[in-house]
């Protein structure tokens, strides 16, 4: 909770904003942060701020009360005058009116440990909405949402899997996580964290928070779920004689036989060496032929691939 | 006496209520209104799945959040689903077209 901010700014209304105004703000924010609306873990302490905003500036008494004592307003005695109150707090922060009790020389002293904001609202959802002010009776425990992340990995640690720590920032609250990367996850994949998303209301259970996989581009390997696809540079000889060339991948060097005769383009499969599939089989490595030529040719090799030119009567393309 | 061991795959409309913390009388309505998938065995007796659960529970908090009535709620977690499928299928193109 970010005890700075006043009831105002988290509105974004001006001070003397009127309560149509408030009312139009609130319900702004409430459709775009309400938990089951917006997945973002961040979203969910946006609506709640907002929620206890409104909560405090729709009713024209509480506002009266939170303008003249700020956000402590509810630890003031109901009899206490305002302008005493404001006397008492004199200093350099006087006419603020939102922020914390300071100690002030009146006798009024709170801490801000004293208050729990928790304890006053009794619970987001159980207390302001089954507050009597809407005509309804109190609603029960009301379970969390589950929220929604996004944490990029590397095609190696998706090939690997493992133990890997996530930070979800929002709104200057880092929450981390130690999270199982299972072997093998593909884009798109919904990690689950049981128990990590959105507060219950009055003890009821917490929602889930689901990390979604993204893979980062990779600078030499592109992923089609499981399936792999790596390049495979050759010489012009090594594609037209044949080869067996070591290959890097995610896994350790391979060795791929390439056949006589490969053009550039030519997929060579190497069954079961893409992404492992902890629940059956795992994907393929296609290594992608490329022909590659020296930039600059030899004396030797200019002679020879001349010689070859004369020699040969392939025409790549001619029509087949 | 013998206990049941196993967690019953499916609830029965008191087990239900207690666990969604609604009145029988509510959760019997939103069967009616077909906001929660209710099943009535031979006996006439309404089971629920236990994954209905969350779906009361996501309603609670929209009832909550935005003061609409259950007509409205229906609508509403209609197109959240819809635009869940929606977003998946998004996400699952822009992978394909990286």
């Amino acid at each position: 909770m970010a005890d700075g901010d006043d009831f105002y700014q988290i509105l974004g209304v001006p001070r003397d904003a009127s309560q149509e105004d408030i009312q139009r703000a609130y319900r702004k924010l409430a459709r775009t942060y309400h938990p089951d609306v917006n997945h973002d873990p961040g979203a969910e302490d946006r609506f709640k701020e907002a929620s206890e905003a409104y909560d405090v500036l729709s009713d024209p008494q509480t506002r009266r009360r939170y303008d003249a004592f700020g956000r402590d307003f509810r630890q003031v005695p109901e009899d206490v005058d305002p302008e005493t109150w404001r006397r008492a707090r004199a200093g350099p922060r006087a006419g603020a009116g939102a922020g914390a009790g300071r100690g002030g020389p009146g006798g009024f002293s709170f801490s801000e440990d004293d208050i729990d904001l928790d304890d006053l609202l009794g619970g987001i959802f159980g207390g302001r909405f089954g507050g009597a002010r809407r005509g309804r009776g109190p609603v029960g425990p009301i379970p969390g949402a589950d929220q929604e992340a996004e944490i990029e990995l590397t095609v190696e640690e998706a090939y690997r899997g493992g133990r890997r720590s996530v930070t979800l920032s929002s709104d200057g609250t880092r929450r981390s996580f130690d999270v199982t990367i299972p072997a093998g996850v593909t884009d798109g994949q919904r990690i689950r964290l049981a128990g990590q998303g959105g507060r219950g209301s009055d003890g009821a259970r917490t929602g889930d928070l689901y990390l979604i996989v993204r893979i980062a581009p990779h600078p030499r390997y592109r992923l089609d779920g499981r399936d792999l696809y790596v390049e495979l540079r050759l010489a012009p000889w090594e594609a037209a004689l044949g080869t067996s060339a070591a290959l890097d991948t995610p896994g350790g060097e391979v060795k791929v036989k390439v056949p006589a005769g490969t053009s550039s383009g030519r997929r060579i499969r190497l069954a079961g060496r893409g992404l492992p599939n902890p629940r059956g089989k795992a994907g393929d490595l296609y290594a992608e032929a490329r022909i590659m030529v020296p930039a600059r040719l030899s004396r030797a090799e200019r002679r020879l691939f001349e010689q070859l030119a004369a020699e040969s009567d392939f025409d790549p393309r001619k029509q087949r | 006496m013998s206990y049941v061991i196993v967690r019953a795959a499916r609830l029965s409309l008191e087990e239900f209520a207690v666990l969604s913390g609604l009145h029988p009388d509510l959760i019997r309505r939103l069967v009616a209104l077909g906001l929660i998938e209710g099943h009535r065995d031979a006996a006439g007796a309404l089971w629920f799945s236990r994954s209905e659960l969350a779906a009361v529970a996501r309603m609670q908090r929209l009832r909550a959040g935005f003061a609409l009535n259950y007509a409205a709620i229906g609508l509403v977690t209609d197109l959240l689903d819809r635009i869940a499928v929606l977003e998946a299928a998004l996400r699952a193109a822009q992978r394909r077209g990286r």
